[in-house]
């Protein structure tokens, strides 16, 4: 719980300090996810299945960012993908196009992080946790990216790279909260899985709080 | 001298070579009879041991490939489990399957122009991935998957996609061979890790496990696949043949994955051993061919065996040789002895025979040489006494003199019939003889005599039959009674009795005479002896000894019973008649 929720109060920080203009508007709101294929447990580890190409968490989550066109952040941002006990920490990681995002070992054995996705294919090779630099990608161009051990079979996770500063992992329940935006028009995106996503239109007025509900 | 005949020699010996052929024969029998059995459990042995090492060379063979086969299962299982594999099958990177798996199969990958594939064992000639419908995934790069003409590719081509691993054989054809070629094909399907389905399958060709071609003596192993015989070292004339025979074996109805054949290739025979090497595959069947041959091995091996049994057996003969050698000679010893023996006592019995018929000869002669003086003497004193004239003196002279002439010639019949006797050569004629009327007509002689003495005889003596010469039984009655008579004192008593107990008849005869002194009676059966008593009484000391000698050769006795001043009685047995004639005189 402590990994998955770290992420999130780094973001709404972020957003804080990167706010467009003095608006600070907030959408919250809920998404209604997919059934679990596995019951629920209590530190709850999620996954990725892959269902006839179709790759999402197991249990599901779902990435809730707002769609416009926002300036990119000077300098790159940079974000980090752990392998600690042998798997990725978070399972699911969206991030801003051009984020270059590291992946230390915080394990006591090889790792070997590649991917074959067409978003973005790199293969970081065999590393020991004391590797420095730490191996890390600029991720510069949307879409999903597996990543995969070649050492560990089980061990995968996703990267989503947005072209948005403006996002946010839901909760198990679908709940999410976006803050730190910008007023005005936009459209409001759902990531459920790597062919799913689902859009409503919002305006967002200054200072004030969006409820939104995802049909 | 010379103790033994020739005879004796040619018997021993002869005896000792009939014992020794019969034991030869025995054990010669004995010998060929085991060589024979021996033989056929030997031929029986050898093929039952051929069978059992094909047995077990088929056995180690089909482990090896197993072992083999579930090497190559295992290292195509790492194959589809490898992230990378499914990294390009699941994340849309199908250009980088094949790059992937050229990675991953770089240790067993057999290059083209090299001579050291790093794998000795596991040699991969190509591989291919087929998609969710069983068709190729086309490789980019065809010359480094190992390359496949249409024809060969499409024996990948599977009906659908497998959901567990297949056991292939893949013929292929070469441009500088005449024969094809089998490779072993194993299809392994891939499956998502998560989702558990089928997402792909790769299909590896392996080089086949070949016997080397110098293992020509033993067992001889190919493959058979659409009713091809693929069997390098059998003469190619035959392996049409063979598929065929193979081919009716195994599309026979009730046809079992595993048989056996018997095959005749040039002559010799063969045991022929199928097996189906991918039962329940998709590929077509495929069957291991091993090939045994028969002759040629049990005729090395029955060579040898023949060999050390026909050793065997001489070596066996020669010792029964020996052995029966010893044995004739050891068991013809007692024999020979025997023989040694007999021959002794026959010797003894020739010197016996001879001394007895010296002694006849002599007795004959005795009585020629004495009684013919003494009937010469007498006669010429029965011609003095006819001469006129002679003086009373000279008369009572010479008449005495005759009268000693008749003693004379007593004696010497006398001592006649006991030299006789001692030499066991007087023979008796055995009859029934009346003994009383023998008894009756002594006493009427007895009773004719002149006598001074006026003795009395009495007989108590019924009818009675012993076993006798009359003769000689008449000779001892005599002998008894005139001693009786001679022996008495005036007007005495004689007194005969017989007593028959049914088995012999004892006659007691006794007489009132003087008792026999203590110390004479052992000697009076002795020869010359006469009692001290008697000095005027007529007699040659001969009569009694005579007796008892006859009355023992037929099968009696004579003895003194008692002398008293009352009687002097002797005591004779006689066998009796009725007892049948079985009995033998003791010599």
């Amino acid at each position: 719980m402590r990994h998955f929720l770290l992420p999130i109060a780094s973001l709404c920080a972020l957003s804080f300090f990167t706010g467009e203009s003095a608006a600070q508007c907030v959408v919250e709101g809920q998404i209604p996810l997919p059934k679990a294929h596995s019951a629920p447990v209590a530190n709850k580890r999620y996954e990725i299945v892959s269902k006839g190409g179709v790759l999402a968490t197991d249990p599901p989550l779902a990435v809730v960012y707002l769609e416009g066109s926002f300036a990119k952040p000077q300098p790159a941002l940079t974000k980090q993908m752990v392998q600690k006990n042998l798997v990725f920490i978070p399972t699911l990681l969206p991030v801003q196009l051009g984020t270059k995002v590291e992946f230390p070992n915080l394990d006591d054995t090889y790792h070997n992080i590649f991917s074959y996705s067409p978003t973005k294919r790199f293969d970081l090779g065999r590393y020991r946790p004391d590797e420095r630099p730490i191996p890390s990608q600029i991720l510069d161009k949307t879409g999903v990216i597996t990543l995969r051990c070649d050492i560990h079979p089980h061990m995968r996770a996703l990267i989503l790279v947005l072209d948005s500063p403006h996002f946010v992992v839901t909760d198990a329940e679908g709940h999410f909260r976006l803050t730190g935006l910008p007023a005005g028009r936009f459209t409001l995106k759902a990531w459920i899985n790597s062919t799913t996503t689902r859009e409503l239109p919002v305006e967002l007025k200054d200072g004030a709080t969006t409820q939104v509900v995802f049909p | 001298m010379k103790l033994f005949g020739d005879n004796y020699f040619t018997g021993v010996s002869g005896f000792r070579a009939k014992l020794l052929l019969a034991m030869m024969t025995l054990s010669v029998t004995i010998t060929g009879g085991g060589l024979y059995f021996a033989e056929h459990k030997v031929a029986a042995e050898t093929e039952h041991d051929l069978l059992r090492d094909f047995q077990a060379e088929v056995t180690a063979l089909d482990n090896t490939q197993e072992i083999r086969r579930i090497a190559l299962a295992e290292r195509c299982r790492a194959l589809v489990r490898r992230p990378r594999i499914r990294a390009a099958l699941e994340d849309n990177a199908l250009d980088l399957l094949y790059p992937s798996a050229k990675d991953e199969l770089s240790d067993v990958m057999e290059v083209p122009g090299s001579t050291h594939p790093l794998n000795r064992v596991l040699v991969a000639r190509f591989y291919r991935f087929l998609d969710t419908q069983g068709a190729i995934i086309a490789p980019p790069n065809p010359t480094e998957v190992g390359l496949l003409t249409p024809a060969e590719e499409a024996q990948l081509q599977l009906p659908g996609m497998p959901d567990k691993e297949q056991l292939g054989y893949l013929q292929r054809s070469h441009a500088d061979h005449a024969t094809p070629t089998i490779d072993e094909v194993i299809v392994m399907p891939i499956i998502s890790a998560q989702t558990e389905e089928v997402i792909a399958a790769v299909a590896v060709g392996f080089k086949p496990v070949e016997l080397a071609a110098n293992h020509t003596d033993g067992m001889k192993s190919g493959i058979w696949l659409g009713a091809h015989l693929h069997m390098l070292t059998i003469p190619s004339s035959v392996h049409a043949s063979l598929s065929q025979e193979i081919q009716n074996t195994i599309t026979a109805p009730k046809a079992a994955d595993t048989g056996k054949l018997h095959a005749e290739i040039n002559g010799n025979s063969n045991r022929l051993f199928f097996k189906q090497l991918n039962p329940g595959s998709l590929f077509p069947a495929a069957y291991q061919v091993s090939l045994y041959p028969v002759s040629a091995g049990m005729l090395a091996r029955q060579k040898h065996l023949r060999w050390q049994a026909t050793l065997t057996c001489t070596l066996l003969l020669g010792a029964s040789a020996a052995l029966s050698h010893y044995l004739a000679r050891q068991l013809s010893q007692p024999v020979e002895k025997l023989v040694i023996v007999s021959a002794e006592e026959r010797l003894l019995r020739e010197r016996a025979e001879a001394d007895l018929q010296r002694a006849a000869r002599f007795s004959a002669d005795a009585s020629h040489q004495l009684k013919t003086p003494v009937t010469v003497l007498r006669a010429g004193l029965e011609e003095l006494l006819a001469l006129e004239p002679l003086s009373p003196e000279v008369r009572e002279e010479i008449s005495a003199l005759v009268h000693q002439t008749f003693r004379l010639t007593s004696i010497v019949e006398d001592l006649l019939m006991l030299s006789q006797l001692d030499a066991g050569h007087l023979p008796i004629q055995l009859n029934t003889v009346n003994l009383t009327q023998l008894i009756d007509a002594l006493v009427d002689d007895l009773s004719a005599l002149p006598d001074e003495l006026n003795v009395e005889v009495t007989c108590d003596c019924p009818t009675t039959y012993v076993l006798g010469e009359r003769r000689y039984i008449a000779l001892i009655l005599q002998n008894l009674l005139e001693n009786a008579r001679k022996y008495n004192r005036q007007s005495g008593q004689i007194r005969i009795a017989c007593n028959d107990d049914g088995q012999a008849v004892t006659l007691q005869i006794a007489n009132t005479g003087s008792p026999i002194h203590e110390a004479a009676r052992e000697h009076i059966f002795e020869r010359f002896h006469r009692g001290t008593i008697g000095e005027n009484v007529p007699g040659h000391g001969l009569g009694l000894n005579l007796a008892r000698e006859l009355a023992r050769l037929h099968g009696g006795d004579l003895w003194l019973l008692r002398s008293d001043t009352q009687w002097t009685e002797f005591a004779v047995r006689f066998r009796n008649a009725k007892q049948g004639s079985t009995f033998q005189p003791t010599a």
